[in-house]
C-alpha cells in the first residue's frame, strides 16, 4: 500500500461521498423537512443519470442520443427531467400518507427501472449507455479524480448553501409547520398540497443531479446501478444516521456510512484467506448493526435537527 | 448521552480501523466479483476457480524468481457503485497488477471507465457478455474470456441457415441474456442471410402456461421455434407445451437451453428434432483437464463461468510471467501468450509454460473454455457447436462458424 494509492482511494471515496451527500440532501428536503416518505430515490437517480447520459454521450445506433452537449448542460437537463418526472408522481401519490407513500414510491422506482431496462430505443435497454464524457477525464488518473472532486464539491457546496438558506427562510418554517401539524398549517391558510409537491419536486431534482454526477464519474450508466439497495436504502441509512432535518447531518451521514461501507471491506480482508468470500457479507451486517445501534441509542441521528424558536428558548432555560 | 454516543462512534471506527498492513505477497491480482447481490449464488465457484489457477501457479514455481502470486478477493455486488469501489481498493490499496472481474457487465463498464483504464491496469472479465464492452476505448487494457452475446446469436443464425432452416419463429426471455441473443440472431438471420422470421416475441419468466404465447408464435406458419431461454426454467415449460400441443415441429435453443433438465424432464425420444448451441469448450481436452483439477479441490466444474474465470486468472498469470510481473505492457503480453501459434499450453501446465517463456519460445494457451485468441477489441470470438440429443445426452451435430 503506497502513499499515492491511498490518496487515490481517498479521492475516490470523497467523490462518492459528495454524490451520496447530494442524494441525502434531496431526501432531507422530502423527509427531513416536508415529512414525505419517499422510498423511490433510485428512480429519480436513474432519470437524472440517463437524461444526462443521453444529452452528453456521442451518437449510437439504435437509441436516442448524439446531442453531445457539454456536461453542465447535461446536469441541468438531469435536474429538469427528474423534476418533470416527479411532478405527475407527486400530484398523484402525495395524497397518500407516510407508509402508503413509501409503498407507492417503491413501486414507481421499480416502474422507472423496468422502463429503462425494456426501452432500447430510449436507453439502450439492459446494456446501458457507455462513453459518457467525464469533465477533465483526459488527464491522468489522479489529476482527473482531483478535478472531478473539485467539481462535485463545488456543486455540493452550492446546493448546501442554497438548501440551508431555503430552510432558514419563511419557506422552511412553513414546511416544518406542515410536517408537524398539517391541520394547523392549513388553518393558517397554507396550501398544503402545493407545498408538499414543491418539496417533492425540489428533492427529486437534487437526486437527479446526484445520478448525473454518478454517471459522468463512471463514464457509463447501466440498469444495474438502479439497485434499490445502493441507490435507495443506503441513502436512507445515511440520512437517518446523520440526522434527518439537518443538512450538515445529511452530509455527515453520507460520509460516515460510505466510509464504513467501503473501508470495512479492507478490514474483513484481514481474515484468513479461506474466508475471503464469506467475509464480504460482514459489511452488510455492519451497516445493519450500525442502523440498529443508532436507532436504539440516538434516534435523532448524529447531528439532530437544530432546535428553533420556542423550543430553543425552552432548552436553554432547562440547561441553566 | 454524550458518552454513549462517543462509545458508539468509537466502536464503529474500531471495527473499520482493523485494517493493518495487508499480508505481504509478491505479485497480486484482484479477483473482483459479485459475491453479494443478484449473482451471489454463482460468484463463489467463479472465484474458487480463479483461486485454483493462483494455487497451481504457486505450487509450480510461482511468478519469475519464485515470487508468490496472490488473489485478492473484492466484492463488486453486481452493481457499478460497489464495482468501482472494489476495483479502486484493489488497484490502490492492494496494488494489484491485473484484475479478474468484475462479473456483471454494468460493473465492468463502470470499473473500467473510472478506475482501470485511467490507472492503466489490465482487466479480464470472465462473465461480462455485454456488446458495449467491445467498444470501450481502453488502451488495450480490457479483455474478456467469455464471448460477447453478439457472437453466439450470429453464429447460430449462420449455422441454422446452412442446415436448411428457412422460416422460424423466435421466443426469448425478456432480460439482457435473452434480448441480446435474440437481437443478434435476428440481425444475422433475417437482415444478412435473408431467412424469414415469422414471429419475434419476448416472454416473461415463471408463468404456468405459455400456450397463448405459443399460439401467437405459431401464426406465421413457421415449423421451427427458436428459444432463447433457460432449459431448467421457463424455457423448459415452453418446450414442453409446444411439444404437447404440436405447435411446432423443430426446436432450436441457445446455450441456456442446453441443459440436462430438458432431457430428464421430456425424455430423449421426444427431442429428436431439438438442437441447441453451446460454447465448444465443452468438448475439448483442456476442459477435461480443468474439470479434473477443479473437482480435485472440491469445486463443481459444471458451475457456470467457472472455466472462463479459471482461464482469465491463468492467462493473467502467464502474461505476468512473460512481462516480468510488471503492470506496464501487460495487455500486450496477454495477447502474446495466446495467438494461436506456438507451443500449446493446457490448463495447469504452469511449470512447462514457465520454462518455455524463460527460453523465449512462443506459447499458445488452450483454455478450458476455448482458445482465447483475443481480437483487436480484447474479445474472444468464441467457437460454438450445435448439439443434438442422442442416447447419451447431448452430442455434437456440427461446429458453428
Amino acid at each position: 500500500m503506497e502513499f499515492l494509492g491511498l490518496v487515490n482511494y481517498a479521492l475516490f471515496m470523497a467523490i462518492f461521498i459528495a454524490i451520496y451527500a447530494l442524494l441525502a440532501l434531496g431526501l432531507n428536503i422530502q423527509w427531513g423537512f416536508a415529512g414525505l416518505f419517499n422510498a423511490g430515490i433510485a428512480g429519480f437517480f436513474a432519470v437524472g443519470a440517463y437524461t444526462s447520459a443521453i444529452l452528453t454521450s456521442p451518437a449510437a445506433e439504435g437509441r436516442l442520443g448524439g446531442f453531445e452537449l457539454i456536461s453542465p448542460l447535461g446536469w441541468i437537463g438531469a435536474m429538469i427531467a427528474a423534476a418533470l418526472v416527479a411532478w405527475p408522481i407527486g400530484k398523484i401519490c402525495l395524497r397518500f400518507r407516510s407508509d402508503y407513500l413509501a409503498i407507492a414510491s417503491i413501486g414507481i422506482a421499480e416502474i422507472i427501472r423496468l422502463v429503462i431496462k425494456s426501452e432500447p430505443a430510449l436507453t439502450n435497454g439492459a446494456r446501458g449507455i457507455p462513453g459518457i464524457p467525464r469533465p477533465f477525464g483526459d488527464l491522468g488518473y489522479m489529476e482527473s479524480q482531483v478535478a472531478y472532486l473539485i467539481i462535485v464539491l463545488a456543486v455540493l457546496i452550492a446546493v448546501y448553501v442554497l438548501v440551508e438558506r431555503q430552510f432558514n427562510a419563511p419557506w422552511g418554517r412553513m414546511m416544518r409547520a406542515i410536517r408537524d401539524n398539517e391541520d394547523a398549517a392549513k388553518a393558517m391558510g397554507k396550501d398544503v398540497e402545493f407545498r408538499r409537491l414543491e418539496a417533492f419536486i425540489f428533492g427529486a431534482a437534487l437526486m437527479g443531479l446526484g445520478g448525473a454526477l454518478f454517471a459522468h464519474f463512471n463514464r457509463s450508466i447501466t440498469p444495474e446501478a438502479i439497485d434499490p439497495m445502493v441507490a435507495t436504502f443506503l441513502v436512507w441509512i445515511m440520512l437517518i444516521l446523520g440526522g434527518s432535518g439537518n443538512n450538515r447531518g445529511a452530509i455527515l451521514g453520507a460520509a460516515v456510512v460510505w466510509i464504513i461501507w467501503s473501508v470495512s471491506e479492507i478490514a474483513t480482508d484481514q481474515l484468513p484467506h479461506e474466508y475471503a468470500v464469506q467475509a464480504k457479507y460482514i459489511r452488510l451486517f455492519l451497516i445493519g448493526l450500525m442502523l440498529q445501534l443508532v436507532l436504539r441509542f440516538r434516534p435523532e441521528g448524529l447531528l439532530p435537527e437544530p432546535l428553533r424558536g420556542d423550543q430553543r428558548a425552552a432548552k436553554s432555560e432547562a440547561d441553566r | 448521552m454524550k458518552t454513549k454516543f462517543l462509545a458508539l462512534a468509537a466502536g464503529l471506527m474500531a471495527a473499520t480501523a482493523l485494517a493493518s498492513a495487508p499480508a505481504q505477497a509478491d505479485v497480486k491480482i484482484g479477483l473482483v466479483g459479485g459475491v453479494s447481490g443478484p449473482i451471489a449464488a454463482m460468484a463463489p465457484a467463479m472465484i474458487d476457480a480463479a483461486q485454483l489457477a493462483v494455487q497451481q501457479v504457486n505450487e509450480q514455481g510461482g511468478i519469475g524468481d519464485g515470487e508468490t502470486l496472490s488473489g485478492v478477493v473484492g466484492d463488486s455486488a453486481c452493481n457499478p457503485q460497489n464495482g468501482t469501489d472494489a476495483a479502486t481498493k484493489a488497484v490502490n490499496i492492494e496494488g494489484v497488477v491485473g484484475l479478474v472481474g468484475p462479473h456483471c457487465s454494468g460493473a465492468v463498464l463502470a470499473a473500467a471507465g473510472s478506475v482501470t483504464i485511467p490507472a492503466g491496469v489490465v482487466l479480464v472479465t470472465p462473465s461480462g457478455t455485454s456488446p458495449e464492452i467491445t467498444g470501450l476505448e481502453d488502451n488495450d487494457t480490457v479483455f474478456r474470456t467469455v464471448p460477447s452475446d453478439d457472437y453466439q446469436g450470429r453464429a447460430l443464425a449462420r449455422t441454422l441457415k446452412e442446415q436448411g432452416y428457412e422460416k422460424v419463429a423466435v421466443a426469448y426471455l425478456n432480460n439482457d441474456y435473452g434480448t441480446g441473443l435474440a437481437n443478434a440472431f435476428r440481425t444475422e438471420f433475417a437482415d444478412q442471410l435473408g431467412g424469414e422470421i415469422t414471429q419475434f416475441a419476448a416472454h416473461e419468466e415463471g408463468k404456468a402456461s405459455y400456450r397463448s404465447n405459443l399460439a401467437e408464435l405459431a401464426k406465421g406458419g413457421a415449423d421451427t421455434l427458436v428459444i432463447f431461454d433457460y432449459g431448467d426454467g421457463t424455457g423448459l415449460t415452453i418446450l414442453r407445451q409446444a411439444l404437447e400441443n404440436g405447435f411446432f415441429e423443430k426446436f432450436v435453443g441457445g446455450d441456456g437451453m442446453k441443459s440436462d433438465a430438458v432431457i430428464n424432464e421430456l425424455g430423449a425420444e421426444n427431442l429428436a428434432t431439438f438442437v441447441a448451441s453451446s460454447p465448444v469448450g465443452e468438448a475439448s481436452e483442456s476442459l477435461d483437464v480443468f474439470n479434473a483439477a477443479f473437482t480435485g479441490v472440491g469445486g463443481d466444474p459444471d458451475a457456470i463461468f467457472a472455466n472462463t474465470s479459471y482461464d482469465a486468472a491463468f492467462m493473467l498469470a502467464l502474461a505476468l510471467e512473460k512481462n516480468g510481473g510488471q503492470k506496464d505492457g501487460l495487455g500486450a503480453a496477454l495477447r502474446s501468450i495466446s495467438t494461436g501459434e506456438g507451443e500449446p499450453i493446457m490448463p495447469g501446465e504452469w511449470s512447462k509454460a514457465k520454462e518455455l517463456i524463460a527460453a523465449g519460445t512462443a506459447i499458445d494457451y488452450k483454455g478450458a473454455a476455448g482458445d482465447h485468441n483475443f481480437d483487436e477489441n480484447g474479445d474472444v470470438p468464441g467457437t460454438f457447436a450445435l448439439f443434438e440429443v442422442g442416447s447419451d445426452g447431448f452430442e455434437v451435430l456440427t461446429q458453428m462458424k
